[in-house]
């Protein structure tokens, strides 16, 4: 008996996260994604490595969504309104709301502005939700006779969620992405000890050591309340979700704190919409805002204005939030090419971005430098720039945290870069003497699993094991001893007094 | 293979009910460890979980000396702390914790220091547990940790492994299956606790590291870099510990703030919530600033709380003038720079009713009073202006100062005015100078002792003898007001005003006899007041005393003993009322010892305390003075423990309820108090000049010996001892020496006779008064000191070697 891992995307790599799980004759897969670094075929996992025939109905047992990120749910509607998946479809409530603004938002710019061929239409992602049953957290769902799931925190993204799946006595954890520390809207990931097999865990930051969460914000609050001191505007692109809210309860608070009048705005569009969806979702966010939502909804920011475009030549200072995050275009590039010749303005920039896009190029230019946004377009950018390194994902320290809290038999590490991944492997097989393997795409794992046979043991056993006998382990070279049968009149080194 | 149990649930309920109630059963603690231990292997968790429970129990009842066993019911814990079940593993870092006690407790020096360090890694290990009660608990176990490496309380910071940590490896568990445990198992162990989610995590984490810092100075300077940021806490109760643990390193001296701390720090006076301002400004009081931009930046931030908040008035003008007081250097540029805004405005009207005017100038008023002896540079029309608000400045300061004291205090700062404020601003006006300790001295006091406080404090200013004299009897007479600080735990506060008294007693010099006397026994009596305030403050808190205190408090009390022995016998002219408030102290010591000290003999302390409370009930008679509470209970108490057939044994909380009656009684000296002092010296003498000897023979030390305020009739005695031997008694004879009784100075050549076989040795000398007392039996013809002796003097070094041919 043994477990099999067939690694579809993820592997090596970050983006297009599928891992397909056979759990006797049981096949799970897990997540569903695009790769959005490709446009050919490399953008969608190879489901031709399920089934050849092409029946993934009948061979796929359900389908498990841990968040609604693109790499993790691009691909959904693809697979059952293109490829004719038919079967169950599992993911959280929060999960199941967001996910069909992302996959509209998605074939937008990809049809709309690009001009791309449509790989799915509005109509099939309506089509391909209908198809999702939504979980919630700690519920275990019964799939079918043999296969039970239940979802577990995971901090990350609103609604992200771990799941465990269990087979008669083999059971695993596929993490998703997940955050160990909580942030301001966000909790910790959370789980329960379970006897595993094996946890699939993401790797994003395998080799990274962060620092403490408060050293961060205090850096970016210096940065912007130094900036507005000196009458200058904030330009903060973000993604509609996530660090939008974070960022923004961060300045919120502290505006309250220290009385700040300067205004902060949000560009209209997902990111009101986005705020409308966490302002209902308060049960999937942080304990803090859980306290608070009985006096106020920590969501309903008191500073916070919405923006208008007559508003970027206004004068005066203020703080707009505007995606999309790496100034790949959009209204975060409006906004930048008309702020960024004044020095005293300042632009943040997220952890990471996509080469090519302007935000990449800011990274690594030193002010004040020429930035060509196309052949016509030349940006002299003089403001500040200061980067941002709030990250929703976990770093090395968390995941070992966690491998070593659920002590599995198995770890199969994946959406990770090759070279970091193989130093987390060798951290843990040596740290924690766990098997670890890091399988590139299309490659499988087989993993022995545990199966516990039925023993009958006679009365009398039964007796003489339940009652008392005492045996320590040695755990100090000589110094344990035994004690079985230890009495006080054999032993004088026990007094009491009372 | 899964055990199959026959137990139905009614079975483990009751099972469940026996076990946490186990103590309540009169079985030999033999046997329940041994069904306890079993216990712990069960089946099924909640049997588990209460099995452990009852070894924490049973932990804090028994006494093991086995180590083996201990280690043994440590490691059973240990296991269990990687169960599956959230209760079991809750109860078993319970369990870990107390029995690593035991373990720490039973090992001496260094394998004391590394079991400790074990059991610490251990419980950090599990502080990202996720369960948030079980990170709780383990963070409580952790503050209760008392000794730490530093190495791995940095650790705890790091979330890399540092160096000295990176190939340490300590007895336990990492995982249910790795048997060794790396120090890095520590890392970051704090910032955890900090960062979590839950603010009962994080004020948890927040009291543990206050505990720690306590360890080690170092670990405190990384420390509050974090903690600065737990200031911006969302969590009421977690930023009030984090100001908490910053006033407690600032007490302890661990705190080192930095400009960049203090951005943060002053933040919080400007909080929403009332009591986190409170805290602020009571931290800001204990910390040192160290330069005039800082002291600038905390002038300010008070300045904007008093802008915000106008009802912390009162509390900050206390603050302002504590803080100008400790800061004195920097106030005087702050004054210059302000004065302008003090000065009355051309139209001839005073910007008084301007709350900011006033803070300026308690401010400025703080600066004679300040501990910096340094020149006064506040213009004296200030303190004019300040009499103008003499009710608003005299609410804030209550604590401090009265309004009497307070007017007469600006009266008479303000009587220089004729003075050009040039001459001030250069700096040469040495006359303030000399009143500022009265000043401070004569803080607030009972409405009786008014009158007459204020007149010797400005009239008797010429005469430096009664100045000294009328100083150290307000401190005395104020040190009953400190009492109820004491009994309130405000240990802090106490010792603070204790050291403030003492270093402006310390002040003075003098050759006249009586003022050293009434010096030297302020000084003896704040101290034994101050160790009496430890001793009762752990009493206070006395549900770790099993624990943690008996060490502590057993020395406590021994010096008590010794400090109020030397005060009794080493002071003449005391008057009757103040041998029986010296009396009343003893007695409260004894039964301290008696009542909370399981090592001391019951006999014997009870015989003294029969002792002296006859003596007492003697003197009160003589002097128809009446019995205080304490000593009447103590009385009845004493009564009922002779006539009952249980012994002491059983009536030792009787004891501990009597306690709660004593309030320390407001001493008054009246009489002229003498100080009975030696001094002693062997000419040209040290380490490289030692004197010759030859070993097996007596030698003859020339000692040169000056005596005060001894009469012939004590029975003086020269102690003279060798490293680990006992000390050999040399008497001196008074009557053979010339001088008067005030002082006599001579030499005397003692002889030493068990030299030791070496080429060079040192012998401690000392000289000691024999206590003679009316309760204790004189033998003449005993050889030696009999009665308890008192020092007189330090002990002096005399070294001696055998020539060199």
């Amino acid at each position: 008996m043994a477990i099999e891992c067939l690694v579809l995307g993820a592997g090596q790599e970050v983006g297009k996260s599928c891992v397909v799980v056979t759990i006797n004759d049981k096949k799970i897969m897990f997540d569903c994604g695009m790769h959005m670094g490709y446009l050919d075929h490399r953008r969608y996992p190879d489901f031709s490595l399920i089934s050849k025939s092409g029946d993934f109905t009948n061979s796929l047992t359900c389908i498990v969504v841990t968040h609604f990120h693109l790499d993790h749910i691009g691909a959904l509607p693809y697979f059952t309104e293109v490829c004719g998946y038919n079967g169950p479809i599992y993911m959280t409530y929060p999960t199941k709301a967001l996910a069909p603004l992302m996959l509209e938002d998605y074939r937008k710019v990809m049809v709309d502005r690009r001009g791309e061929e449509e790989q799915f239409s509005s109509e099939q992602i309506l089509e391909c939700m209908k198809k999702v049953t939504a979980v919630d957290l700690k519920q275990t769902v019964q799939v079918d006779k043999d296969l039970q799931i239940r979802a577990y925190y995971a901090g990350h993204v609103l609604g992200a969620a771990m799941f465990y799946a269990r087979v008669g006595d083999v059971a695993i954890v596929y993490t998703g992405d997940y955050n160990m520390t909580p942030d301001r809207h966000l909790g910790a990931a959370q789980i329960d000890r379970l006897q595993l097999d094996l946890v699939i865990t993401e790797s994003t930051y395998a080799t990274t050591y962060r620092d403490s969460k408060y050293a961060r914000e205090r850096e970016f609050l210096k940065a912007v309340h130094k900036c507005v001191a000196g009458g200058g505007k904030v330009l903060i692109p973000t993604f509609a979700l996530g660090r939008a809210q974070e960022l923004c309860m961060l300045l919120d608070d502290y505006w309250e704190r220290m009385n700040l009048k300067v205004p902060i705005y949000f560009s209209a569009g997902l990111t009101v919409q986005a705020n409308m969806y966490y302002k209902m979702l308060i049960n999937w966010t942080s304990q803090k805002v859980k306290d608070t939502y009985a006096t106020r909804n920590a969501f309903d920011f008191k500073h916070v204005c919405s923006f208008d475009r007559s508003l970027i030549n206004a004068p005066g200072p203020c703080v707009l939030f505007a995606t999309p995050g790496m100034i790949s275009g959009g209204f975060s590039l409006e906004v930048f090419k008309q702020w960024a010749p004044y020095e005293g303005n300042l632009v943040t920039l997220p952890g990471y971005c996509v080469a090519g896009t302007v935000g990449h190029r800011l990274m690594s230019a030193k002010t004040p430098a020429q930035i060509n946004i196309d052949q016509d377009t030349q940006i002299d950018v003089r403001c500040q720039i200061h980067q941002l390194s709030f990250s929703p994902h976990t770093d090395a320290k968390g995941i070992l945290d966690l491998v070593k809290f659920l002590s599995p038999k198995h770890v199969i590490l994946v959406h990770g870069e090759k070279p970091k991944m193989a130093t987390l492997k060798e951290k843990i097989q040596s740290q924690m003497g766990i098997q670890c393997f890091d399988p590139a795409n299309n490659e499988t794992v087989s993993i022995p699993s545990t199966h516990y046979v039925k023993a009958v043991a006679s009365d009398a056993l039964l007796q003489s094991s339940l009652s008392p006998n005492l045996k320590f382990i040695r755990k100090c070279s000589e110094r344990g001893s035994d004690f079985g049968g230890l009495d006080a009149r054999t032993k004088p080194g026990l007094k009491v007094f009372r | 293979m899964e055990t199959i149990c026959t137990t139905d649930s009614n079975d483990m309920d009751e099972m469940r009910l026996l076990l946490r109630n186990v103590s309540k059963f009169c079985v030999r603690p033999s046997l329940l460890l041994t069904v306890l231990l079993g216990f712990t292997k069960d089946p099924y968790p909640n049997i588990r979980e209460v099995a452990l429970d009852g070894l924490v129990e049973l932990s804090s009842c028994i006494v093991v000396e086995d180590q083996s066993l201990i280690e043994g019911c440590y490691f059973r814990a240990v296991e269990l702390l990687f169960d599956c079940e959230d209760s079991v593993r809750r109860s078993a870092v319970c369990a870990v914790s107390e029995w690593g006690r035991l373990l720490v407790a039973c090992n001496q020096d260094q394998s004391k220091k590394e079991w400790s360090d074990t059991v610490f890694v251990q419980l950090c290990s599990m502080v990202r547990d996720m369960d948030m009660k079980l990170r709780v608990v383990a963070f409580d176990a952790l503050g209760k940790i008392r000794m730490v490496s530093e190495d791995i309380l940095l650790q705890t910071l790091c979330k890399k492994a540092l160096p000295a940590t990176k190939e340490k490896t300590y007895c336990g568990q990492l995982t249910a299956k790795l048997l060794t445990l790396p120090a890095s198992a520590a890392a970051f162990a704090f910032v955890h606790g900090l960062e979590d989610e839950f603010h009962e995590v994080r004020r948890s984490a927040c009291r543990s590291l206050c505990m720690l810092t306590a360890v080690s100075a170092e670990f405190a300077s990384e420390a509050v870099n974090i903690l600065m940021d737990m200031l911006n806490d969302d969590s009421v109760v977690v930023r009030l510990q984090a100001l908490e643990t910053i006033h407690f390193m600032a007490i302890s001296d661990h705190l080192k703030v930095e400009e960049a701390h203090l951005h943060m720090f002053l933040g919080t006076l400007l909080d929403r919530s009332d009591s986190i301002r409170s805290a602020a400004r009571n931290t800001l009081q204990s910390i040192k600033l160290r330069n005039l931009a800082m002291f600038r930046l905390a002038i300010d931030a008070l300045m904007k709380n008093l802008e915000f908040y106008p009802q912390d008035e009162a509390d900050l003008f206390l603050v302002i003038f504590k803080l100008g007081r400790t800061h004195g250097k920097f106030v005087g540029s702050i004054i210059r720079e302000v004065f302008q805004e003090l000065e009355p405005s051309f139209e001839g009207k005073l910007a008084f009713d301007n709350a900011r005017t006033v803070a300026l100038l308690v401010l400025a008023i703080s600066v004679p009073v300040s501990f910096e002896r340094r020149i006064c540079t506040v213009p004296p029309q200030t303190f004019s202006y300040a009499v103008i608000q003499l009710g608003r400045i005299s609410r804030g300061l209550f604590d401090v100062v009265n309004q009497d004291t307070l007017l007469a205090y600006l009266s008479h700062c303000s009587r220089f005015s004729l003075v050009s404020d040039s001459e001030f601003f250069k700096g040469e006006e040495p006359a303030l100078q000399l009143e500022k300790s009265d000043v401070l001295l004569c803080q607030k006091s009972n409405d009786t002792s008014e009158a007459h406080l204020t007149s010797p404090l400005l009239d008797s200013l010429a005469n430096l003898h009664d100045r000294v004299t009328s100083c150290a009897k307000i401190v005395l007479r104020k040190i009953s007001d400190i009492w109820r600080l004491i009994d309130l735990g405000c240990m802090g506060e106490v010792i603070q005003t204790l050291r403030s008294w003492k270093e402006e007693l310390s002040k003075f010099t003098s050759d006249s006899p009586q003022t050293v006397g009434v010096l030297a026994f302020a000084l003896q009596y704040i101290h034994v007041i101050k160790l009496l305030g430890k001793v009762w403050t752990r009493i206070l808190s006395s549900r770790n005393l099993r624990y943690h205190g008996m060490g502590v408090l057993e020395v406590l009390l021994g010096k008590i003993d010794k400090r109020l022995q030397d005060m009794r016998y080493r002071f003449i002219g005391l008057s009757r009322e103040e041998e029986l408030h010296l009396l009343e102290i003893m007695l409260l010591s004894c039964v301290l010892r008696l009542s909370y000290l399981e090592t001391c003999n019951l006999e014997a302390s009870l015989k003294k305390i029969c002792t002296i409370s006859s003596r007492v009930e003697n003197l009160c008679k003589e002097e128809a003075i009446e019995l205080s509470n304490f000593i009447l209970d103590l009385q009845k108490l004493l009564c009922e423990i002779g006539n009952s057939s249980d012994g002491v044994f059983e009536n030792i909380y009787l004891l501990q309820k009597s306690l709660k009656s004593f309030s320390l009684r407001q001493i008054v000296l009246s009489g002229e108090i003498k100080h009975l002092e030696a001094e002693l010296n062997v000419l040209d003498n040290d380490f490289q000049n030692p004197l010759p000897f030859i070993s097996g023979l007596p030698v003859g030390i020339p000692f040169e010996i000056t005596l005060y305020n001894l009469t012939s009739e004590k029975r003086l005695w020269l102690t003279m001892t060798v490293d680990g031997t006992s000390p050999q008694f040399v008497f001196l004879d008074l009557h053979e020496f010339e001088g008067c009784d005030e002082i006599r100075k001579f030499t005397f050549v003692a002889p030493f006779y068990g030299t030791p076989r070496v080429t060079y040795f040192s012998l401690k000398v000392c000289i000691a008064m024999e206590c003679l007392s009316e309760d204790v039996q004189l033998f003449k013809d005993y050889e030696g000191p009999k009665p308890e002796l008192s020092f007189l003097c330090k002990e002096i070094e005399v070294h001696l070697s055998t020539p060199v041919k």
